[in-house]
């Protein structure tokens, strides 16, 4: 007859195996010298976190600049484009009919500010003369990086109906470089939006 | 000890436009002022010895472009004196109601801006959505909101739609209220009153001798109006007053437009009523053959074709939303015309810009400026 | 105001500078004179025939000589005057305007700039439309404008 208080204990595989709990005992590990449960975590955790670090670096410095450093400016930069407060010709009034109340340009997060210091866009709706050519490009490096430029209506795509004349330049793309052309003489407002968007959509897909 | 020469421009966003406005300024007070124009100088008159007759009326739209049907107006008077055609009356009625609707709309985008600068941001909203309006309606019969090339020598393209009329009683009864909202906004405001009343003063003599039409020349109280004093088009047969102030201020100038916009609805309201009387032809029928095909290239010498047409120079005025404009056409016989001269009324108002800026202070230029109403685009041609 | 009454009142003042004047569509009538009585002409017209607001001067280039021309309104007569004299495009001066109606004086600039016709005692004869520098007086009939295809081949040195 066996008395109550005897404990029925396990089999033992070692005489020197310590009281591990059943199924840490199939590890290798219990064939090895007697560790407290608590420091074996403690050393795979310490063994973990430089491999942690050498794979997240490896990670951010590869893929994190262009998975989530990137996407995030875009977002920022397309949703807040500043144009500068300027008006060539007859299509900046249409550009100032654009920001009234019927097609509101401030929806998409645009908003005009009078220094260039403060704007990432430069809309250039109207005819560009000889005589303001220099006064331009003064404006557009007086801009910081990254910067846009729209050229809007068609004496600035190609010098529009008065390409003939001894004072027009034949488009801002001979000063400036050209990330929108915007057609028309000149172009609705709504036209004017549409390019807006084609430009954000072009800051969406922008890698560096 | 402190003056210096400041730029204003070409980019500003108080000056309205392409031109650069030179101060001398000590502190905050104006010495002296120096306009620089030419930043929008285009070649028009040069261009348009190329083209055909009727191909300088998109020139036209473009060279003042809040008020491109009045220019194109002016061109063609000048062009139907040179070659001796008369229009019909109803492409006359048609011009006047373009060029009044042209009034309105012109001094709406005016008082956007203008009070904009001053500080009142709701009224650029409100007249940008009531000048919608008034391009609606443009764009029903014209087919365009800002550069019409609607009007041709001879008289106008096209007749308007049927529905032009309700349309535009509706529109002129939607204006009439918000004529009334715009002055409550203004001159209800103790801020603009301020910023407004004795600034900018030119007297009627300097007016006079320094060429000076239009609103700032009846804000001195001189009652000149070209379409009282000299009727081109039809309107010595329509009802209306002249609006004059006192005080040739901001604030006069202010009124004389408001005044203005009322008294083109009372023209509007009656030419609209004649149109819907009195159906007919809008385009001349003794026009030459070579004047309908209005796109026949002739290339760079075109002015000496060897067909004789006969000769002749046409004078026309026009009262223009910002003044009194001029066009001298002369016509040496052939398809192109030898020479087009126009005069500008912004090109006077801003030649005379030291006598009504020198004296005030810095923060007063956008109100000056915002009240003599500048279109770059005529100035430079 | 006719013709005549122009004759009438300009023929004392000027003597043989006056050379005609002829009716004009829409105008008291178009006076044509001789440069050197300019000044005379000026002062009378603005004078005696109350003629104060100068309101446009312009030039035209008839390859062989130029035409400066004025046009002034009365505010009295309701009427506008036109006046014009042919210089020779070899010697193209004539006295300035501007010292009668300073009104003249942005339009003789622009007149000199584009047309080549200077103006004797102007206060500020410099560009107004044309780039300070610029050489050309484009309105000249020698002056010619590029074709539109030509521009391209052009710009694509720039």
């Amino acid at each position: 007859m066996t008395t109550p208080s005897t404990q029925v204990m396990p089999p033992s595989k070692s005489a020197a195996a310590p009281d591990l709990p059943a199924p840490l005992a199939e590890l290798p590990m219990a064939s090895q010298a007697a560790v407290p449960f608590v420091e074996i975590e403690t050393l795979r955790v310490k063994e973990f976190i430089p491999a942690a670090k050498e794979a997240l670096t490896s990670l951010i410095a590869e893929q994190g600049q262009s998975k989530l450093i990137r996407p995030v400016f875009n977002w920022a930069g397309r949703n807040s484009l500043f144009p500068l407060h300027w008006g060539l010709a007859c299509c900046a009034i249409e550009f100032a009919a654009g920001f009234g109340a019927r097609w509101d340009a401030e929806r998409f997060g645009v908003v005009p500010r009078s220094s260039p210091r403060q704007c990432d866009l430069m809309i250039v709706n109207g005819t560009v003369t000889w005589k303001v050519a220099h006064k331009l490009i003064t404006l557009y490096e007086q801009m910081p990086e990254p910067k846009w430029v729209i050229a809007m209506g068609n004496c600035a795509t190609g010098g529009g109906p008065f390409r003939t004349a001894y004072s027009v330049v034949p488009g801002v793309d001979k000063l400036v470089p050209v990330d929108v052309y915007i057609a028309g003489c000149p172009p609705r407002p709504e036209a004017m939006l549409d390019g807006i968007l084609r430009l954000e959509q072009l800051i969406r897909e922008r890698k560096e | 000890m402190s003056e210096m020469w400041i730029n204003m421009g070409p980019q500003h966003p108080m000056t309205h436009g392409l031109w650069n406005l030179r101060v001398r300024i000590d502190g905050e007070l104006i010495l002296d002022a120096d306009p620089e124009m030419g930043y929008l100088h285009r070649g028009i008159e040069k261009i348009s010895e190329d083209r055909h007759y009727n191909e300088v009326i998109t020139l036209m739209d473009r060279t003042c472009y809040v008020a491109g049907l009045a220019w194109e107006h002016l061109y063609v008077l000048a062009s139907e004196k040179a070659l001796h055609i008369t229009p019909p009356e109803r492409a006359e009625y048609i011009r006047m109601t373009c060029d009044e609707l042209q009034r309105i709309g012109s001094h709406i985008m005016w008082y956007a801006a203008f009070v904009q600068d001053i500080g009142l941001m709701s009224p650029f909203l409100y007249g940008m959505r009531d000048r919608d309006l008034i391009l609606d309606l443009f764009q029903s019969f014209t087919g365009a909101r800002l550069t019409y090339e609607y009007m041709r020598v001879g008289g106008v393209r096209n007749d308007l739609p049927p529905t032009f009329t309700d349309q535009a009683r509706k529109i002129l009864d939607w204006l009439t209220d918000r004529f009334h909202e715009y002055d409550q906004l203004c001159m209800g405001s103790a801020i603009f009153r301020k910023r407004c009343d004795n600034l900018g003063v030119l007297k009627a003599n300097d007016c006079i001798a320094h060429g000076i039409t239009g609103p700032m020349l009846r804000s001195a109280g001189v009652k000149r109006d070209l379409r009282k004093d000299r009727p081109y088009s039809r309107y010595g047969s329509v009802d209306f007053d002249v609006a004059v102030a006192d005080g040739a201020d901001v604030t006069a100038r202010y009124l004389v437009r408001m005044e203005e916009m009322r008294q083109s609805v009372r023209i509007l309201r009656q030419t609209v009523d004649w149109l819907e009387k009195h159906p007919g032809p809008v385009m001349a029928d003794h026009l030459p053959r070579w004047l309908g095909a209005p796109y026949a290239p002739v290339g760079r010498e075109g002015y000496l074709l060897k067909r004789n047409y006969a000769k002749g120079v046409g004078f026309s005025s026009v009262e223009e939303p910002h003044g009194e404009a001029q066009a001298y056409v002369v016509n040496e016989g052939g398809e192109h015309p030898y020479r087009v001269k126009f005069r500008s009324p912004v090109f006077a108002n801003l030649s005379a810009v030291r006598q009504y800026l020198v004296g005030y202070r810095v923060a007063d230029i956008p109100p000056i400026l915002g009240s003599v109403d500048v279109c770059v685009g005529e100035v430079d041609r | 105001m006719q013709p005549d009454d122009l004759v009438k009142a300009l023929a004392p003042k000027l003597g043989p500078n006056l050379l005609a004047v002829e009716p004009f569509d829409g105008m008291a009538g178009r006076v044509r004179f001789k440069r050197e009585g300019a000044l005379d002409l000026f002062r009378a017209v603005r004078d005696d025939l109350t003629f104060t607001h100068l309101s446009m001067v312009g030039g035209i280039d008839w390859v062989d000589h130029r035409e400066v021309f004025y046009v002034a309104w009365s505010d009295s007569a309701r009427q506008y005057v036109l006046l014009s004299t042919d210089v020779p495009a070899t010697d193209a001066h004539v006295e300035t305007a501007s010292s009668v109606w300073p009104s003249a004086n942005w339009h003789e600039r622009e007149t000199w700039e584009l047309v080549d016709i200077t103006f004797d005692h102007h206060p500020d004869l410099r560009h107004l439309l044309t780039p300070d520098g610029y050489v050309f007086h484009p309105l000249l009939r020698s002056f010619k404008l590029h074709e539109p295809e030509e521009l391209e081949v052009k710009s694509r040195h720039v």
